[in-house]
């Protein structure tokens, strides 16, 4: 290969033509092109990666412009897609470029991220951070995640061996997704915009390092770079102990996972379960269980968090917000439990989850 | 005993960076549910803690000038 496009990097120690021939054949994901999305194509794309997909499926808006160098003022209102094809095609018209113009979901995301052997999660939500996650671990993809908040960043490799034969993932570090609403985003939270230009640019460059084999990437490490005081943390990710949370095993189960924030359909009625049910509820949903036993009452249960609003001051205490969507509530038969669901209802209707523990603590001791 | 506290993200806003003396706790757990107690808001967050730059995923003996940092998790793009 006497490509003068690449020489600057082939002729690095390390490197070379065969590093060159590795990039010209992989294949590459970019999940979202937006703040992170924008600088890792680009580079991505100058470095000669064979083929290139690409999935949003917004708009470019005036608000991105500061952090989404991709786009121009002109561009407001165009898919960000063509945009992208256009801008990286021009850049370099040796790579083939795919688009997915669609917001990934559970139904979509497997036949997507399958064509594709490293995927990058530039994402700016939750629900598509552990979708993918479980998407990548299920079809054993290796996962270049980053994210940012403020003038912070985190970035980390998951779903693939370190040197040890270690492998970990989204889950390890942060097992249940969070609410919507529960956590900030940019929209809300702010972000400067060279900050995903420098997150986006490193998980570029740990897309070259997997695919050419050069350096350490950052398998099972999870790097918090702080741009105010250009410090980096480095945190070292170790599985977290079995049964913590539950992935997808299998394609089918992948599809019955919801990822959207609520748990199943909407329901105005309070909704019974057993154990089995609240700790799958507790695994994949943020949750709050509450005690409605009164503050004397034993047994003090242990082996899952809680809250204690007793009856004798439920209304009082629910007159303050709740924030969290799905509430579990026990006591020591499931009876008042029922009741005090009953009255969530009335105040939230659909709003909410309302779960009761049927047969109570008295029954499901042993768990508790 | 002192040990360094090392905030991230929006947690950073409510805990500063710091060193403590946490003279009479023995592990992660208790250093957990002590920094629960005096912000009672980390309660209601999501949060990992790292002992001396290592994820902390069971109960974990602290000795003395360790660090302990919380990250919350980031949603950004």
């Amino acid at each position: 290969m006497t490509n003068a496009r690449y020489s600057r990097q082939v002729i690095l120690q390390g490197f070379g033509k065969q590093a060159q021939q590795k990039l010209s054949n992989a294949r590459v994901l970019v999940i979202g092109a937006g703040g992170l999305g924008c600088p890792a194509l680009q580079y991505l794309a100058g470095a000669g990666v064979g083929i290139i997909g690409i999935a949003d499926g917004d708009t470019v808006s005036l608000s991105n412009l500061h952090r989404q160098p991709l786009y121009h003022t002109a561009d407001v209102g165009k898919m960000k897609t063509e945009v992208a094809l256009e801008r990286l095609a021009a850049l370099n018209p040796e790579i083939s470029i795919n688009l997915f113009p669609v917001f990934i979901n559970a139904e979509n995301c497997l036949a997507i991220i399958k064509g594709y052997d490293i995927i990058l999660d530039c994402s700016d939500n939750f629900e598509t951070r552990y979708l993918l996650n479980d998407a990548c671990v299920l079809l054993d993809k290796p996962l270049i995640f980053a994210a940012v908040s403020g003038y912070e960043g985190q970035i980390a490799v998951f779903a693939t061996d370190d040197r040890f034969n270690q492998r970990t993932n989204y889950r390890d570090i942060f097992p249940v997704q969070p609410q919507q609403g529960e956590i900030a985003n940019c929209e809300e939270n702010g972000v400067i915009g060279v900050l995903p230009g420098i997150i986006g640019a490193m998980q570029a460059a740990e897309a070259i390092k997997l695919i050419t084999g050069i350096g350490t990437p950052l398998i099972n490490k999870l790097l918090n770079y702080n741009l105010l005081t250009q410090e980096f943390y480095e945190v070292l990710i170790t599985p977290a102990p079995i049964g913590s949370y539950k992935l997808p095993d299998s394609v089918g189960e992948f599809s019955k996972i919801n990822y959207s924030g609520s748990t199943g359909a909407k329901s105005t009625e309070v909704i019974e379960i057993d154990i089995e049910q609240l700790h799958e509820l507790l695994q994949s949903a943020s949750a709050s269980v509450i005690d409605v036993r009164e503050v004397y009452e034993l047994p003090v249960i242990s082996k899952i968090r809680s809250t204690q609003i007793p009856m004798s001051v439920f209304n009082k205490e629910i007159e303050k917000p709740i924030s969290v969507h799905n509430i579990v509530l026990i006591c020591q038969h499931g009876i008042r439990s029922l009741a005090a669901g009953q009255i969530l209802k009335e105040k939230y209707g659909s709003d909410k989850n309302v779960y009761s523990l049927k047969g109570g603590i008295a029954r499901w001791i042993g768990f508790l | 005993m002192e040990i360094d506290i090392i905030s991230f993200g929006r947690i950073r806003e409510l805990i500063e960076s710091q060193t403590v003396n946490i003279a009479g706790l023995k592990n992660t757990d208790e250093v957990k549910a002590y920094l629960e107690q005096r912000y009672p808001a980390l309660a209601g967050m999501k949060y990992a803690l790292a002992l001396n730059k290592k994820l902390v995923q069971s109960k974990t003996e602290i000795e003395g000038n360790s660090t302990i940092a919380i990250m919350p998790p980031f949603s950004g793009g």
